[in-house]
């Protein structure tokens, strides 16, 4: 499968943050979700591929160095930023006047139809937008030029479910209408990865904690919740993190079978990724 | 690409027409009120060419600079724009401001027959680039500030450096004048005759070059 990203050790130092050698892939056909807590270098990560900041570190996309064929790179790109657009005192008609002079491949009969199919206003100011209305605006400015790969930088904060869901439509219809597209999607909200990511990119504190296909996830990963007797019993192999609780302990496990087979524990929840999360950021090993 | 900043820049500018027309029309009155046409041109001048500079507050306001390097463009081309943007203001600016005083100038001659203000044109063209060359040395030294400070910041140290020169230029007089070098006026206003306009066009040209030779030095190495 061929990557449409690849990171290699990309670090990023600050006075008071330090991004440290992250490396992954976003593979042709795949949604990869980045997830992880305010502040955990989700964003730095973004910028770096985008060379919005300066990281040491390789960043290839579509194969070839972000850095070298920049301009020619980012044609084929479209990018959603959760606080950044063009600007506020814009109408999208205006935006379509100004993006027909910025990407080659620009589709105005596409950015119209998507005006009207998400019920943007063509002549109304974004100012004068509601959230989801903006960021509704934003995605259908990034794929109006029909890019290879979407970045999106928490693309569904702040937004009601509703919106959210009509969001993440866009983006399976993005992904379905061509194999050889990607997205890179980063989020604190996990529960519409779930629903829509093949990957998750976990990173705490400038670091990957794990890097796994969301069905692993979904599916091998369990919580059992038991006595302090039944946790002493547990390997310290055959769980990743646990949390005490005033009654009982809660032990987040990588593999449900083994812990059936070797423990004769059978009440095993499903977690889902927040769970997993907070297990990585709050437990205990 | 350029193109495509030039028409974000201007359409957020748009906004400004409402603005801009009131203040030309209240130009326009006091020019007729103190006769002192030549104040005309320089006033609209400066306000065209330092409304151009508005278009970094935009920018800051809805933070569209990491947004605008995302799309496929470079560094260079976003500083080269500003530049333009801003010469086109000032060219724009000092012939708004030649063809407006002329225009309000005649209409009063119309109106009010019995006191004719009469224009020099010669003196107008030379306060209209008077006043072009003083918005261009502004711009010259607040460009790279606004790269380096934002458009708040660099606005208060354009201020302090303005005053530095502003001093530097009064205290270069007061020494001219206590050392009591003898100055041929004649010889001096023959040469400014002779040269001024083409000194003055060279001097802008270098100090445009120098500034954005500078903000592109700034603006390479900033981190949004």
């Amino acid at each position: 499968m061929e990557n449409n990203i690849e990171l290699q050790n990309v670090s990023k130092k600050y006075k008071d943050f330090e991004l440290k050698n992250i490396t992954f892939n976003v593979p042709q056909g795949c949604v990869v979700g980045l997830i992880g807590e305010n502040g955990a270098g989700k964003t730095t990560t973004i910028k770096s591929i985008l060379n919005i900041t300066r990281s040491e570190g390789t960043v290839k996309i579509f194969g070839k160095d972000s850095k070298k064929n920049e301009n020619e790179i980012k044609e084929e790109i479209g990018v959603v930023l959760d606080d950044s657009y063009l600007s506020d005192y814009l109408t999208p008609k205006q935006i379509n006047s100004i993006m027909k002079d910025v990407y080659k491949t620009w589709d105005e009969n596409k950015y119209l139809s998507l005006l009207k199919q998400f019920n943007l206003p063509i002549n109304k100011l974004t100012k004068e937008f509601s959230s989801g209305m903006k960021m509704k605006l934003k995605i259908v400015t990034a794929i109006s030029h029909k890019p290879k790969l979407l970045i999106l930088d928490e693309p569904t904060s702040g937004l009601d479910p509703v919106v959210r869901n009509e969001i993440l439509d866009i983006f399976r219809k993005y992904i379905e209408e061509d194999e050889t597209r990607s997205i890179l999607l980063s989020t604190h909200i996990t529960t519409d990865l779930e629903h829509i990511s093949d990957y998750i990119v976990f990173i705490e504190k400038g670091k990957i904690v794990f890097n796994l296909p969301t069905n692993e996830l979904l599916e091998n990963y369990g919580i059992i919740k038991c006595s302090k007797e039944d946790f002493l019993k547990i390997n310290e192999k055959d769980y990743i993190k646990y949390k005490k609780g005033k009654y009982q302990y809660e032990v987040l496990t990588g593999d449900k079978n083994i812990i059936r087979s070797k423990y004769n524990i059978t009440t095993i929840d499903k977690p889902s990724i927040e769970d997993i999360m907070l297990f990585y950021v709050k437990g205990e090993k | 690409m350029i193109k495509g900043l030039l028409k974000k820049d201007l359409y957020n500018l748009s906004s400004y027409k409402t603005s801009l027309i009131i203040i030309v029309i209240f130009c326009g009155i006091a020019i007729v009120g103190t006769e002192a046409i030549n104040w005309g041109s320089i006033i609209i001048c400066a306000i065209v060419g330092m409304i151009s500079l508005s278009t970094f507050s935009y920018d800051e306001i809805s933070k569209s600079n990491k947004y605008i390097l995302t799309l496929p463009t470079s560094r260079k081309a976003i500083v080269q724009e500003k530049f333009i943007l801003a010469i086109a203001a000032t060219i724009l600016g000092g012939i708004l401001g030649f063809t407006l005083t002329i225009i309000v100038a005649n209409i009063m001659n119309y109106i009010r027959p019995e006191n004719i203000i009469n224009i020099d044109y010669e003196s107008l063209i030379t306060t209209t680039i008077g006043g072009m060359f003083g918005i261009s040395l502004i711009q010259a030294i607040q460009i790279p500030s606004i790269f380096k400070w934002g458009a708040e910041k660099g606005r208060i140290q354009m201020f302090i450096l303005l005053f530095i020169i502003i001093l530097l230029g009064a205290g270069a007089g007061f020494l001219i004048m206590k050392s009591n070098l003898s100055i041929d006026m004649e010889m001096l206003t023959n040469f400014i005759n002779q040269f001024g306009l083409i000194l003055i066009i060279a001097f802008m040209v270098i100090m445009y070059y120098i500034s954005y030779k500078i903000s592109y030095k700034i603006y390479k190495n900033k981190e949004e």
